[in-house]
């Protein structure tokens, strides 16, 4: 199947006084979720501003549902972008969630009535109320039904459930999953909230320090990154650990037993089988495991 | 519609395998008719907690097999099996399983012996309770 990009960067780079981001070169699958994965202050807001002009980069291209970003009329593709900041525009606080999607739908040709009520009504979100009067949840909520309503062919969603409690966390998944049933769509999310990331996500990217440390088809990382329990004695079966293909670390985690931290589970396994080596047991890695050691090995992609 | 499929996410078994395995199991074995509408893609990939394109690569294996047909717009089918197919099929998925048996016996390096007394222990047993 051809994958055509929703989102390119190319040699993207933006200089400010305490923070460097990029160069950032990625590409986004159009009909997937990818969520971009890092630490606070590790450049995933900067470079959803990037993408949608509302920041100028230093150097590099961009491109957005096959648009060049920053040349042009942007009224044509931002009509078919859905942006979910981080935080709430204070600026709204005085008015009525009614009319900020009276105000929203003038813009938006794809809006689309019936499924912003519904959403209302799932979310148990009352929109006569002014924007600064609602909760932290409850506007979430709200700005949620509001981009999603526009049918947007892209969604860029920033730290998308902060503020909200258990049960309306599980029906933005459930939303954000049917969102993405016509198959066209495409989803970009920053978030740091690992189950949110498990339950959503098709892609991966790890980012830190205005870096991007690699991009990962999810399932696939879960079924590489691995740490293997193996049963060893001394010091030079460490060395023979460390030189197999995918082995990362081994350090010793008990009396005869080396924890093996693997990002190619079945070829360190091949390797350990051939070496003779027992598996006394494996384990999948969690995703902040994953990025840790992604950070302290540097940047290499 | 729910699927008794159980994802393993410690095996070394890769994910798609592990659904390829269960969902065929299920067509074979008659729990899931001809005709049944299957899950959409995303939707399967939200049941499971596993992504899209995992569950696109097993749809696609399954069907090269012949298990399932999609039709454009309408969604993914159990297909008919033919008797033969059937019988093929039935096997074909308990020596996929005893392969991954030996494996697992191979892993903690047990000899060919011990692997044929376990064998029979468990075949033994288990034609015992039913």
């Amino acid at each position: 199947m051809m994958e055509t990009a929703a989102v390119t960067l190319k040699g993207v780079e933006q200089y400010r006084a305490h923070f460097r981001l990029g160069p950032i070169d990625l590409n986004i699958d159009e009909g997937y979720v990818t969520a971009i994965v890092g630490p606070n202050g590790s450049g995933k807001s900067s470079t959803f501003r990037l993408l949608l002009d509302l920041a100028k980069p230093d150097a590099g291209q961009m491109s957005v549902l096959g648009y060049s970003v920053g040349q042009g009329d942007d009224r044509e593709w931002k009509r078919q972008i859905g942006y979910l900041a981080e935080e709430s525009d204070f600026l709204d606080d005085s008015i009525r969630g009614s009319e900020k999607a009276a105000f929203v739908r003038k813009w938006y040709p794809e809006w689309d009535v019936n499924l912003y009520q519904e959403l209302l009504r799932k979310f148990e979100v009352d929109d006569a109320i002014k924007l600064g009067k609602m909760s932290k949840g409850m506007r979430r909520k709200f700005e949620m039904a509001l981009v999603i309503a526009q049918k947007p062919k892209l969604l860029l969603l920033d730290e998308p459930s902060s503020g909200l409690d258990p049960i309306a966390w599980r029906a933005m998944i459930d939303i954000l999953h049917r969102y993405m049933e016509p198959g066209d769509r495409t989803i970009l999310m920053a978030s740091h909230i690992i189950d949110e990331v498990r339950r959503l996500a098709d892609f991966i990217v790890f980012m830190a320090r205005g870096q991007i440390l690699g991009k990962y088809e999810k399932d696939e990382l879960f079924e590489r990154w691995h740490v293997l329990y193996v049963p060893a004695a001394n010091d030079s079966d460490r060395s023979k650990l460390l030189a197999m293909p995918g082995v990362i670390d081994a350090e010793l985690a008990g009396i005869g037993m080396y924890r093996v931290v693997t990002e190619d589970a079945p070829q360190t396994e091949e390797a350990l089988r051939a070496a003779q080596f027992g598996i006394g047991s494996r384990q999948a890695m969690q995703l902040d495991e994953i990025l840790q050691v992604l950070m302290q090995r540097g940047v290499y992609a | 519609m729910w699927l008794p499929i159980h994802l393993n996410e410690s095996s070394a078994e890769p994910m798609y395998h592990q659904i390829e395995v269960q969902l065929r199991a299920l067509i074979v074995s008659g729990q899931l008719t001809e005709g049944t509408l299957l899950p959409s893609i995303r939707e399967m990939a939200q049941m499971l907690g596993c992504s899209v394109i995992t569950v696109r690569r097993v749809y696609q294996d399954l069907e090269t097999e012949g298990l399932l047909r999609t039709r454009q717009g309408t969604g993914t089918f159990v297909a008919s099996v033919q008797k033969e197919d059937l019988g093929r099929q039935r096997t074909a998925s308990v020596i996929e399983a005893v392969e991954a048996a030996v494996d697992a016996g191979m892993r903690v390096q047990l000899t060919r012996q011990e692997m044929e007394q376990i064998m029979a222990r468990v075949l033994d047993e288990r034609w015992k309770e039913s």
